[in-house]
């Protein structure tokens, strides 16, 4: 039974594999499954500098803009090729982050969530102010869809095995790099920055690098949204988005990788299940991470290993 | 209307949205000296006051008392807040509070909308009377209400930490909390009035400009981001920093929108406070 405890990431695999096979396939349920692998790559990413970096960001939506506008904009307007658009995408958001991170991460807590909340918005009202270029207020239209070796993945389970492809590697570098010295030094700085300091852990240095790996995942989850779309406005990228973002990664259980990617899951799927109640969806948002805030600081991912660890040992009995 | 006529209006409206900034900012210094924590979700009781007083005037109660009313339920609100979410979280990181209290703020939102829903409201103004003309600008009466306002809660909020028991138990607190509690002061109940000051003047503010823009249950955002702005421009915890900081900000949105663009003013807004965060994170006027 040792053998499931450690493999059972493959039956989760499984089950992405075979799920939209299962029933009736429907564009529809296709979509949703696409819209949540988009929102686990970002809280994946996010978790890589909240959960283990202990950088609190709430902007993150930024990088997803810059990612998602990078690509449409090239695509629509200057005839790049989607995969060529989404590389320019990451490097110029890597960048960003590069030059952003040293400066804005130098600040802490409530200083740094007001910076980065300030980041978001900026972002935002540029994008809005550069109406020739993004298309302002009312969004860019005619983004193209996603090709790869010519291949147009026009059809919904095409890209629905395309973003979760790109989500099982997501998840997989996460993973890796939390891992190795690099995510060792991560956590020592979230821990205690002054500690990590005094054992030669170039702080400032590591929490840019983990910034800079965030938003390359952002960026690729904004690539992947627009051209899925085909229409992008300002409102997909907002404080709200970075908030939503957060709340999946406390409801998932934040610092654990997995723990933010059924955060999203859930939170993504949730409204569908609660149709009718659309208006009440803030109210049930907001009421869900104050319940998870006091009652289970671990999240999800923290229930599911409790409850992981107390049924498979009586089932090698 | 002449060039000056314009440099004007652009000076009344940037000192009616700087007095609302400054209002804001003082709500979050209020519980910020108590409490050490900022508040996200203080821009909800902006919303908040001024939809319940818009909702209470349309159902035909005087203006006077629908004023009251309104800040007391909010003040009760605050105060519920602290001692129901904020209270038990005693033990809690700083990132895990403002997660809390971003939660908070997105739970207020959700039972704004449920209660009014998604359109715009607006108040009518606290008394009637035609704009005053000053050399071509239009001075509405609600501004003199506002100005008015503001500066009768600043006096007071003066008055009550310098001259009463109480505020000087306030201070104590902030000072050290531990110190304060040998000496007999119940920090818990300090930590309680101070939400429910900084809920009530929160607020106050939303009612104040209610009558001069639309208010609706997303409204919260802005005016909460440019009071910390104002707070953190003016040094964490002082209060007079903040107000003159709230007025600038006002002023420098206003006259940035008239003279320069209206689509970037955001834009500097937030540079200016990404600028001030990194090049004196205690702030214009602190002295240290």
């Amino acid at each position: 039974m040792n053998a499931l405890k450690r493999h059972w990431w493959l039956i989760l695999l499984a089950v992405i594999v075979v799920y939209p096979l299962i029933g009736e396939s429907s564009p529809y349920k296709s979509g949703l499954l696409i819209f949540a692998g988009i929102y686990i790559i970002l809280a994946v990413g996010l978790d890589l500098l909240m959960g283990y970096t202990g950088q609190i960001s709430v902007g993150h939506a930024a990088f997803f803009a810059v990612g998602a506008y990078t690509s449409g904009i090239l695509t629509a307007k200057y005839g790049f090729s989607p995969a060529a658009a989404m590389g320019v995408g990451i490097v110029f958001s890597a960048t960003l982050a590069f030059l952003t991170g040293r400066p804005v991460l130098a600040l802490k807590e409530y200083y740094l969530a007001m910076a980065t909340l300030a980041f978001n918005e900026i972002v935002i009202t540029l994008i809005i102010g550069f109406e020739g270029l993004t298309g302002g207020a009312s969004g860019l239209r005619d983004i193209p869809p996603f090709t790869i070796f010519g291949f147009s993945l026009l059809d919904h389970l095409h890209y629905y095995y395309f973003v979760w492809a790109v989500v099982v590697l997501v998840i997989a570098s996460s993973i890796a790099v939390v891992r190795s010295p690099f995510g060792r030094a991560l956590v020592a700085i979230h821990s205690d920055e002054e500690a990590a300091r005094s054992f030669g852990v170039d702080c400032a240095k590591y929490k840019t690098r983990a910034y800079m790996l965030a938003a390359v995942y952002a960026s690729i989850a904004g690539s992947l949204f627009a051209h899925y779309m085909g229409f992008i406005a300002p409102d997909d990228f907002g404080i709200l988005t970075s908030i939503n973002l957060l709340v999946m990664l406390f409801l998932g259980g934040v610092g654990t990788i997995f723990g933010p990617a059924l955060g999203a899951l859930f939170l993504k799927l949730l409204p569908e299940i609660t149709y009718a109640l659309q208006d009440y969806e803030l109210l049930i948002n907001g009421i869900i991470l104050i319940v998870v805030l006091v009652f289970f600081p671990k999240g999800l991912f923290g229930i599911f290993t409790a409850l992981r660890n107390k049924i498979i040992p009586r089932m090698g009995r | 209307m002449s060039d000056i006529s314009y440099l004007i209006q652009f000076l009344f409206s940037g000192i009616t949205v700087g007095s609302v900034y400054a209002l804001i900012a003082v709500s979050l210094v209020i519980v910020y000296k108590v409490s050490q924590l900022i508040c996200f979700a203080q821009g909800e009781f902006f919303v908040f006051g001024a939809l319940t007083m818009t909702t209470l005037v349309s159902k035909g109660v005087p203006v006077p008392l629908a004023f009251f009313l309104s800040i007391i339920i909010a003040m009760v609100l605050g105060a519920l807040i602290q001692q129901v979410l904020i209270r038990p979280m005693k033990n809690a990181s700083v990132g895990a509070l403002i997660v809390m209290t971003i939660a908070i703020s997105l739970a207020l939102r959700g039972l704004a909308l449920l209660i009014w829903g998604r359109e715009s409201h607006i108040l009518p103004p606290f008394s009637r009377g035609e704009p005053i003309q000053i050399l071509g600008a239009a001075l509405q009466i609600q501004i003199l209400w506002i100005v008015g306002i503001t500066a009768v809660v600043l006096f007071l909020i003066w008055f009550f930490f310098e001259k009463t028991p109480a505020g000087i138990a306030m201070r104590a607190c902030a000072e050290n909390p531990y110190g304060a509690s040998l000496m007999g002061i119940n920090t818990q109940k300090t930590t309680l009035f101070a939400w429910a000051w900084g809920s009530g003047i929160g607020a106050l503010a939303g009612m104040a400009v209610a009558p001069l823009l639309f208010v609706q249950y997303t409204s919260g955002i802005m005016p909460m981001v440019k009071g910390f702005i104002a707070m953190s421009i003016g040094g964490l915890g002082s209060i007079v920093g903040s107000v003159i900081a709230g007025l600038l900000l006002g002023l420098v949105e206003s006259y940035t929108i008239g003279l320069i663009s209206s689509k970037f003013s955001d834009t500097i807004v937030f540079g200016l406070l990404i600028a001030v965060l990194v090049l004196r994170p205690n702030g214009l006027f602190s002295r240290s």
